[in-house]
């Protein structure tokens, strides 16, 4: 049980989120630089646990991805400034390394580039490769080739401030099944926004804990209790893990993310709507089928997001400010929606 | 020389002649034996089996024989060998998004017959077979969450239900856990078995497609009719039947298979038998079929739209309540995203308002064959690149500088400088990511998709 | 036991550390917190769940009540989570209320400066000024020079028995071994080792450390020397960095005593002995990682002795790939060897080395974790790991030495009638005190114990009776 861990930390860094988040208006603000330092606090705790324990630090910048730190290659001595007998070496390097990383990304941002996506993705296909190479090269050696158990456990911590990107729905589900596969976990700390579908679904499918933050001013101590014990103890402890898991999907037409949607049974290419040939596989479905979709078709999704009663479920708030979520034959097909549709039993 | 060498690689279709064409030229002098139709999953294990030999004339394992050592005693040379038939599998395999039928229904049919007591492949023909059956079903479940398999047994001339045909792999998987239930015996009855799978299978809707495995160890069959007859019947119902054969080739089981679409093959030997059985779980290609000559019937499937749910799934803290299946108190479960019944497990109909409810993650598990990941170009050098970056995109390790030894012949589409570039975003990967990216990610962490 | 297999590690005993620091006291042990250093290095020493305990206290001002933290645990992990409890309240880490959870504030407040930096205490570690005449030596070096040392104190205690004495060890750590009852000077001349020394050949060096570290402890107590201070000195050279020049100006009286032991044992390296520097080599700096076995090892012999290198075979042979004389020596202890070659001894292992090696106080269970730990890789891909055969007869052949027990007592025996007899067997029985009767022969042998009262049993009888 007592054995080396191994914790890959993807940082949300996108200023645009940040920038609303630290803003007063918000019940809890919460600004870049406080984030960062009781984040590096929650770093050191993780090296200090154990002396073999392995760290990477990965940042999601709008439009790109970087590796902000990893405790397995080296850092140039010249960065460090002057030995210190206060401090204990390692935190120092991890601390002046990712500060210094941030900043010069952060610098290198130009005004247009911070309109881009989050690079989430790639953050966590590069998070995936990362823990890929050391676990290889720890099994290939031969001293621990025999048994598994000398792999350092391996998880994930996503910190995320963004909303969900619908257009990142195939990555991400292709991420979270490559860290099954991996048998890597997947934790995610939702500081500011909304729920996200799916890193709800990524930290419900490879086993890892969901926490959305109430309280962002005590993060520090929800990063302590529930991301630093590596996964064999948590079977100890009952760490808090996600009240609702939402399987909600985007579908390929308009990126929407949907609850009710129709699928191509060729490809299983997910719509928002009836349509008549396949966008991806050029299936032509029958005329009938459409006309009987159409009839019984469930009121037009945006609309039926939208009359969710905000207390309702915690998952129906909306989506992504920036994402079109009206399309023009949704809006045609207006239909007046019985808000029946959306009761929950609760 | 086994008579059953003597088989034809004409008569595949052209696509699949291509492929084998790679690995007889990779190989020199491995004939296309046993059909082992490639398509595109890259599997190492597969080129080991080839160089098995026979299982009956192995009296030992070699195991030696699996790699070669180049001059220096480096096995190396051989590791790497096995990653450049990867990557040139995967540069040969189509880029665009093709059809593939993913909603599928599937008879798995077992030789039950006194042949396979026979041990030239050990422990005997039968144990391997259950051992391989469930690591099929298992992983079968792992690439196709919407199909259902069922099973039947071939014993003392009948055909008998084993299993129910089931979404469930656990069910499936107990149909063949008790293995005194299977014990072999009599002789087998293709055209029995091959009925009952079909009477089985006549309820299916259009859209989903209809397949039979068979796992076949006997050298003859025992019918009560024409078996031809049965064959056209599969024909008509657009029934694929694919044949692995533990023995040797029959005509009949070619005929079964090239008729339907199937695929046919001869296990050599153990590891090989694997390969056979395991390449039949990738969904099947539809454009394979289209580009068939033989006017296959697997493929004109009238494809369908269908309207499907996501739920929410409910924690095991939240307040329990009664479930529309079995109207049993519970916590947990997945509530319909239209009716908001509560059901326990998914995929599954809603008991409800009969909406077809099904986890996302299911339906996103076939998605990497739709948007694969573009091939990698092999970095020849650096010369045209200006500031090259020092490490791998993805894992951040560091490049060699030098150029390695040009390796021989063998080493065509690797790079020397171990770098792949992304032809979108153009930024390099190393060996290893290369690999990872390919075969599990199924996503370039430069380009995000 | 260090050289235990994975599974056995699940309840893995605590830190031999641990049981000392339990039994300090309590101003000692808030001395010992003054320092950041030394709170990092006490909480690697601690278990998984105890580490996570204290990090949640950590960022705590206030006190928490004892049920809302155990409200967090699960069933299974009740029973660990007392046990971790009742270890951080003896190491007086937590305060010891029974209702309410807090941290004693000297540690958290020192584990807070020392994740987070800051403070002024300069406890990990004054680096020197870099000095234009002597580098900083290579790690290649510190290496080989802490192997040299370890080393030739392990093949003195081996060799000792032997006859052929190897370089000897400097005079403090003959004295060490001699106090730590590893090795004893029984024949008034050379020293030899003892059972208890033979046992620690066959621990991991992480483990061989600590105990000769603990034996230090113990000896500067004697010494009068401070506890804390030696304690302190330990600490901080855990959490240095190798291949750093680190002054002596700002160590105590006390640590620059130590320098000279320190520089025996081979845990620190210095130019020469009046150097104003000084440089943790890697036995120092892997103190509190207790993973990985000493890294100094692989450097020397090549890198399979990292990896393992001994062959067992289940006709009882024994390949081992080493041309190091310090292993040869040591499986010399239980293993009859019968060839040589420049990287391979072939021996095996016969009833008879296996019973020498019982003699020498070492056990079965033992001889089979060495040869578990140090299995080749190629061994690896067995299960069991090692072969059963070999395993159960080595376990045989300790059971074999067990077969007598031998208590002293003594034999009643001439009493004058069978009621007599009876008599004072039943209240021997009554006393539990019998071990063997024979009622022919009108016997029965009793415990020590039970003696003075069955001679005044006896006695009282006879005198009654006249």
């Amino acid at each position: 049980m007592d054995k080396a861990s191994h914790l890959s930390v993807i940082l949300d860094l996108s200023p645009v989120q940040w920038h609303l988040f630290g803003q007063s208006t918000n019940p809890f603000p919460l600004s870049l630089s406080s984030f960062l330092s009781q984040l590096l606090a929650f770093l050191n705790a993780h090296t200090a646990c154990k002396d073999e324990n392995t760290l990477a630090v990965f940042g999601a910048f709008p439009g790109k991805s970087v590796l902000l730190f990893s405790s397995t290659t080296g850092i140039s001595e010249g960065d460090l400034g002057p030995a210190d007998a206060n401090t204990y070496r390692p935190f120092k390097m991890l601390d002046a390394t990712i500060m210094k990383s941030i900043l010069e990304e952060l610098e290198e941002l130009s005004g247009a580039q911070e309109e881009s996506p989050l690079g989430l993705v790639g953050a966590l296909t590069k998070a995936l490769c990362y823990i890929n190479r050391t676990s290889s090269a720890a099994s290939s050696a031969p001293a621990a080739r025999s048994e598994e158990t000398n792999l350092p456990d391996p998880r994930i911590l996503i910190i995320s401030v963004s909303p969900d990107q619908p257009s990142a729905y195939i990555p991400i589900m292709n991420s979270i099944f490559s860290a099954q596969k991996l048998k890597v976990t997947i934790d995610v700390c939702k500081l500011f926004g909304s729920d996200s579908v799916f890193l709800q679904q990524a930290s419900h499918l490879t086993g890892g804990s969901y926490i959305f933050l109430e309280r962002p001013d005590a993060l520090l101590q929800y990063l302590t209790m529930s991301f630093l014990p590596p996964p064999a103890l948590r079977q100890l402890l009952s760490v808090p893990t996600q009240d609702k898991v939402d399987f909600r999907a985007a579908c390929f037409c308009h990126k929407n993310i949907v609850d009710v949607g129709f699928v191509c049974s060729v490809c299983l290419s997910i719509f928002c709507q009836p349509v008549p040939v396949c966008s991806t596989c050029r299936t032509k479905f029958p005329i009938k089928t459409l006309q009987r979709l159409n009839a019984s078709k469930p009121p037009a999704p945006t609309a039926n997001r939208a009359a969710i009663p905000a207390t309702s479920l915690p998952r129906s708030t909306s989506i992504g400010s920036g994402t079109p979520r009206l399309t023009p034959l949704s809006n045609g097909n207006g239909t007046v929606h019985p808000p029946s549709q959306n009761g929950t039993p609760r | 020389m086994p008579p059953r060498r003597i088989t034809n690689i004409d008569d595949s279709d052209s696509d699949i002649s291509i492929l084998d064409d790679v690995d007889i030229e990779a190989r020199g002098k491995a004939k296309g034996k046993g059909k082992a139709v490639d398509r595109g999953q890259s599997s190492k294990s597969k080129s080991k089996a080839k160089e098995q030999p026979y299982a009956w004339e192995a009296t030992y394992t070699r195991s030696w024989d699996t790699v070669q050592e180049d001059e220096a005693g480096s096995l190396q040379g051989a590791v790497e060998d096995l990653i450049a038939r990867g990557r040139r599998r995967r540069l040969l395999a189509p880029a665009a998004a093709i059809r593939r039928t993913i909603i599928r229904h599937l008879i798995l049919i077992l030789d039950l017959s006194a042949s396979m007591l026979d041990r030239d492949m050990r422990p005997t023909r039968f144990d391997l077979m259950l051992q391989y059956a469930r690591e099929f079903v298992t992983e079968w479940f792992d690439q196709n969450p919407l199909g259902q398999i069922g099973i039947v047994g071939m014993r003392s001339g009948v055909g008998e239900r084993a299993g129910e045909m089931s979404g469930n792999p656990q069910d499936v998987l107990r149909a063949m856990h008790e293995r005194h239930k299977l014990e072999p015996a009599g002789e087998p009855s293709l055209q029995n078995a091959i009925e009952m799978a079909r009477s089985s299978m006549s309820h299916l809707p259009t859209h989903s497609s209809r397949e039979i495995v068979i796992i076949f160890g006997s050298l003859t069959t025992c019918d009560p009719g024409n078996i031809h007859d049965t064959l056209d019947e599969c024909i008509k119902d657009k029934i694929r039947i694919s044949v692995v054969a533990l023995a040797a080739e029959m005509k009949i089981c070619r005929d079964l298979c090239d008729k339907t679409g199937g695929q046919f093959g001869v296990a050599m030997n153990e590891g090989h038998f694997k390969d056979l059985l395991f390449e039949l779980i990738p969904p099947p290609a539809q454009r394979a079929a289209v580009s068939r000559a033989a006017g296959a019937s697997a493929t004109n499937l009238s494809a369908d739209l269908m309207m499907m749910g996501f739920p929410t799934r409910l924690p095991n803290t939240s307040p329990p309540s009664l479930c529309v299946c079995h109207s049993e108190l519970k916590s947990e479960g997945f509530l319909c995203p239209r009716c908001a019944a509560k059901v326990c497990d998914v995929p599954t109909d809603c008991d409800i308002c009969g909406l077809m409810i099904v986890s996302s993650p299911h339906l996103a598990r076939s998605y990497h064959h739709l948007f694969p990941v573009k091939a990698y170009k092999a970095v020849e050098s650096l010369v045209d690149t200006p500031n090259p970056s020092p490490t791998c995109h993805a894992c951040s390790v560091n490049f060699a500088d030098v150029a390695l030894p040009k390796p021989g012949s063998a080493m065509e589409g690797m790079s020397p400088i171990g770098r792949y570039r992304c032809p979108d975003c153009h930024h390099d990967f190393c060996t290893d990511c290369d690999v990872f990216v390919h075969d599990v990610v199924h996503c370039c962490p430069g380009c995000g998709k | 036991m260090p050289a235990a297999p994975p599974e056995a590690t699940q309840d893995s005993t605590p830190h031999a550390l641990l049981a000392f620091l339990h039994s300090q006291s309590q101003t000692t042990l808030t001395r010992l917190y003054q320092r950041p250093s030394s709170c990092l290095s006490m909480f690697r020493l601690l278990g998984p769940l105890e580490r996570q305990l204290i990090m949640n206290l950590l960022w705590l001002d206030s006190a928490v009540p004892a049920q809302t933290m155990s409200a967090w645990v699960t069933q299974e992990g009740r029973k660990m989570y007392d046990n971790a409890l009742v270890s951080l309240s003896k190491l007086h880490i937590l305060s010891s209320s029974p209702v309410k959870l807090a941290l004693n504030t000297t540690f958290k407040s020192s584990l807070r400066h020392a994740i987070v930096g800051g403070g002024t205490s300069g406890s990990f570690g004054v680096p020197a000024e870099p000095d234009r005449k002597h580098p900083p030596p290579s790690i290649e070096t510190l290496d080989a020079y802490a192997l040299e040392r370890w080393e030739t104190i392990l093949h003195y205690m081996v060799s000792s028995g032997s006859g052929r004495f190897p370089a000897r060890p400097s005079q403090g750590v003959l004295l060490l071994l001699q106090r730590s009852g590893l090795m004893t000077n029984m024949h008034g001349s050379a020293l030899q080792i003892t059972s208890s020394g033979f046992q620690f050949l066959l621990h991991t060096p992480h483990a061989q450390l600590w105990e000769l570290l603990l034996q230090y402890l113990h000896m500067a107590e004697e010494r009068q020397m401070d506890l804390v201070e030696v304690l302190s000195f330990l600490f901080m050279l855990s959490t240095m960095e190798l291949g750093r020049d680190y002054s002596v100006e700002h160590l105590s009286g006390t640590q620059t005593a130590m320098l000279e032991d320190l520089r025996d044992y081979g845990i620190i390296w210095q130019r020469k002995a009046s150097s104003r520097r000084f440089n943790p080599t890697r036995l120092a700096t892997t103190l509190t990682s207790s993973a990985p076995p000493l890294p100094t090892a692989g450097n020397s012999s090549g890198s399979h002795q990292a990896q393992g290198f001994i062959v067992l075979e289940t006709n009882y042979r024994l390949y081992a790939y080493t041309d190091n004389p310090l292993q040869t020596a040591v499986l010399n202890l239980f293993v009859t060897l019968k060839s040589r070659f420049p990287n391979l001894v072939v021996g095996a292992i016969t009833r008879e080395s296996v019973k020498k090696a019982l003699a020498n106080g070492i056990t079965a269970n033992q001889i089979i974790s060495y040869l578990t730990t140090h299995a080749h890789p190629q061994m690896r891909k067995n299960k069991p790991l090692l072969p059963v055969t070999v395993q159960d007869q080595i376990r045989l052949w300790e059971l074999e030495k067990n077969r007598m027990q031998s208590r002293e007592g003594y034999l009643y025996t001439e009493f004058a009638s069978q009621a007599d007899y009876e008599y004072v067997l039943e209240y021997a029985k009554k006393l539990d005190v019998v071990l063997w009767e024979n009622a022919l022969r009108r016997c029965f042998f009793g415990s020590v114990e039970g003696h003075s009262n069955i001679r005044g049993f006896i006695e009282r009888r006879s005198a009654g009776n006249v």
